[in-house]
């Protein structure tokens, strides 16, 4: 099964609107710094970087320094603990065939 | 071993094995509360009965609450199990998203044992199918829903 605390941590972080919107001009761009992250926010930079620091923890963003600049792009592998029902029940039912032998084994040896 | 699980073309997941028992235990395995608890999950209420309805408590999600909700469509004793399984909640996308499939178990003796035939079907891909995977618009897309989902139940969570 999918952790429970992986699907609210990735939907907690993104419940701020804000940091959603921060979200999603990092997915739309291919790098991006906090300066141009601030530019036309509405935001202070200091408020901007502590949202990046939450969407690094929730593993949604990646950093990547270079100089005197860090630049973040999206991880798609974040949103993983939201994948979709059909590939979740795919893991689920093997799992589940690999139980049913065991417990097979034990009532009938 | 034969899992053929995940064929995308018809929705469908299916499950294929030869197992070394006899279709009588492996049916009172599928069928028996307890065990069904040992290796599925525990239900609730259930019985194999045509019509009846029995629930699996499995992990919430944003505005669902992780009740998978059943009912008996069929149950030939050491033949066949069929139960429809429905759950999530429509403001969500992916895990937690709408679902309403149907479980079927298909039971054959064969020389060795018998075989053991799960198809989990009814599975409706979203759209933006992928869109996890790869960058893209999809992605635009679908993130404010997630925002949303996610805005909904932290709001719920909040103490009044």
């Amino acid at each position: 099964m999918i952790e429970a605390a992986a699907i609210n941590a990735v939907m907690r972080t993104l419940a701020d609107p804000t940091r959603r919107a921060v979200f999603e001009r990092i997915v739309g761009s291919d790098e991006i710094t906090v300066v141009e992250l601030t530019r036309g926010s509405g935001v202070t930079q200091g408020a901007i970087s502590q949202h990046l620091k939450s969407l690094k923890q929730a593993g949604l963003v990646a950093e990547r320094p270079e100089g005197r600049n860090v630049f973040y792009r999206a991880e798609p592998e974040g949103l993983a603990p939201l994948v979709d029902w059909m590939s979740h029940y795919g893991v689920f039912w093997r799992d589940r065939f690999a139980n049913l032998k065991t417990l097979l084994k034990e009532i009938d040896p | 071993m034969n899992y053929a699980a995940l064929k995308s073309d018809t929705h469908e997941i299916v499950v294929d094995e030869v197992l070394p028992h006899a279709p009588e235990t492996i049916w009172k395995a599928l069928t028996t509360g307890e065990l069904i608890g040992r290796w599925l999950m525990m239900p609730t209420g259930f019985e194999a009965v045509k019509g009846k309805r029995f629930t699996f408590q499995t992990t919430p999600g944003g505005a669902w609450d992780g009740v998978i909700h059943c009912q008996v469509l069929e149950a030939t004793p050491n033949e066949r199990l069929v139960y429809a399984w429905k759950g999530g909640h429509e403001g969500n996308v992916g895990y937690g998203s709408p679902l309403d499939t149907v479980v079927t178990f298909s039971l054959s003796r064969v020389e060795s044992g018998t075989r053991l035939r799960l198809v989990h079907s009814g599975f409706v891909l979203p759209r933006n199918d992928g869109a996890f995977k790869k960058m893209g618009e999809g992605w635009k897309k679908c993130v404010p829903t997630i925002g949303a989902i996610a805005g909904e139940q932290v709001s719920s969570k909040e103490p009044h």
